[in-house]
């Protein structure tokens, strides 16, 4: 049983190689006479290289004006720009960013300092001998303003 | 990126294998040498930023493509999708041709210097050409992409867009039919 498994293998092994060996036969005497095409035709086939080699050096061309910096001009002014670069964009959106920390910085710095003095002023208030709701009294309040001039 | 010199370099030895090979399949002279063209100039504007060692199989997909797009614009297709399919002789399958018997006839009439006669050789090579030309065409495009082209056969079934299975059947029927059609026109030993 084993021996016919090996043996038919064998034999498909083979035909596969001899239809291998009679296929690169054939075709190497089809390339032979491919060789000898006719001039005008090797002529077309070499034009239509030619054209080819126009059209990826063209393709080049646009590749690498697509990647690379473009001067914008408007009036006087001139500037690099590159709409498809991350950098690019990175580079011009970070200031932006930075400025809106810095406002929201300074924002919660003044904050801060706020409610620093207002806690002053009521530890102050607190601490004084005088209680509060005396600052509330008309007569007080009239006393004061009498005083300060 | 393949260079320029790269990519002429490579159309030149590809040219015409390519040529021949659409040919075959239009047989028409001036429409195989447009459909080179065209594919010439797809592959040098779409790929020109691959690397050179991808050249060879993306050119014989495209050159299949165009030639399936010539079909097309012919309205034809279904006239070659019935010439794809008629293949299927009673000598297909069968093992009555020696192959190896054939291969040492060919071998022995036109491999060897023994064929002095150069008239005779040239008759000879344009029998197989012709006999290569009657082939059904996906058993024609699986011969000429896998000997001639030296395709592999997961490449040939890339290009041709089949299984690698259907490759090998394609492949074993064309041999056996070219082996067939030569040993009829007296190719044989």
């Amino acid at each position: 049983m084993t021996n016919n498994t090996n043996s038919t293998y064998s034999s498909v092994r083979d035909r596969d190689g001899l239809e291998a060996r009679f296929g690169v036969r054939v075709a190497s005497m089809l390339g032979e006479r491919a060789q000898s095409t006719a001039p005008d035709i090797s002529e077309r086939l070499r034009f239509a290289r030619e054209q080819a080699l126009v059209r990826a050096q063209a393709a080049r061309r646009q590749e690498q004006a697509a990647t690379a910096p473009v001067v914008v001009s408007r009036g006087r002014t001139a500037a690099l720009a590159n709409p498809l670069g991350w950098w690019f964009k990175l580079g011009s959106a970070a200031p932006l960013a930075l400025l809106v920390l810095g406002l929201a910085g300074i924002a919660h710095v003044h904050d801060k300092a706020q409610i620093a003095a207002v806690a002053e002023v009521d530890a102050a208030l607190l601490s004084d001998d005088l209680p509060p709701a005396a600052y509330t009294d008309p007569g007080f309040a009239e006393y004061l303003k009498t005083h300060q001039e | 990126m393949a260079t320029d010199k790269e990519l002429s370099d490579f159309l030149k030895s590809v040219e015409k294998r390519a040529f021949k090979r659409t040919a075959f399949a239009v047989r028409d002279d001036d429409a195989a040498l447009d459909i080179v063209q065209d594919s010439m100039i797809r592959l040098a504007e779409k790929y020109v930023d691959r690397p050179a060692a991808e050249l060879p199989l993306l050119f014989q997909r495209i050159l299949s493509n165009a030639t399936m797009d010539w079909f097309r614009r012919q309205k034809v297709r279904n006239a070659v999708v019935h010439n794809f399919s008629e293949f299927s002789g009673p000598g297909d399958e069968d093992g009555e041709f020696d192959i190896l018997e054939m291969l040492d006839g060919i071998e022995g009439n036109v491999g060897t210097e023994s064929a002095s006669d150069s008239v005779s050789r040239d008759q000879i090579l344009q029998l197989i050409e012709q006999q290569v030309a009657e082939l059904p065409a996906r058993q024609r495009e699986a011969f000429l992409l896998r000997y001639w082209e030296e395709l592999d056969v997961a490449e040939t079934a890339s290009v041709m867009g089949c299984s690698e299975g259907s490759v090998k059947t394609h492949c074993s029927r064309a041999v056996h039919a070219l082996a067939k059609a030569l040993k009829a026109k007296g190719l044989a030993p």
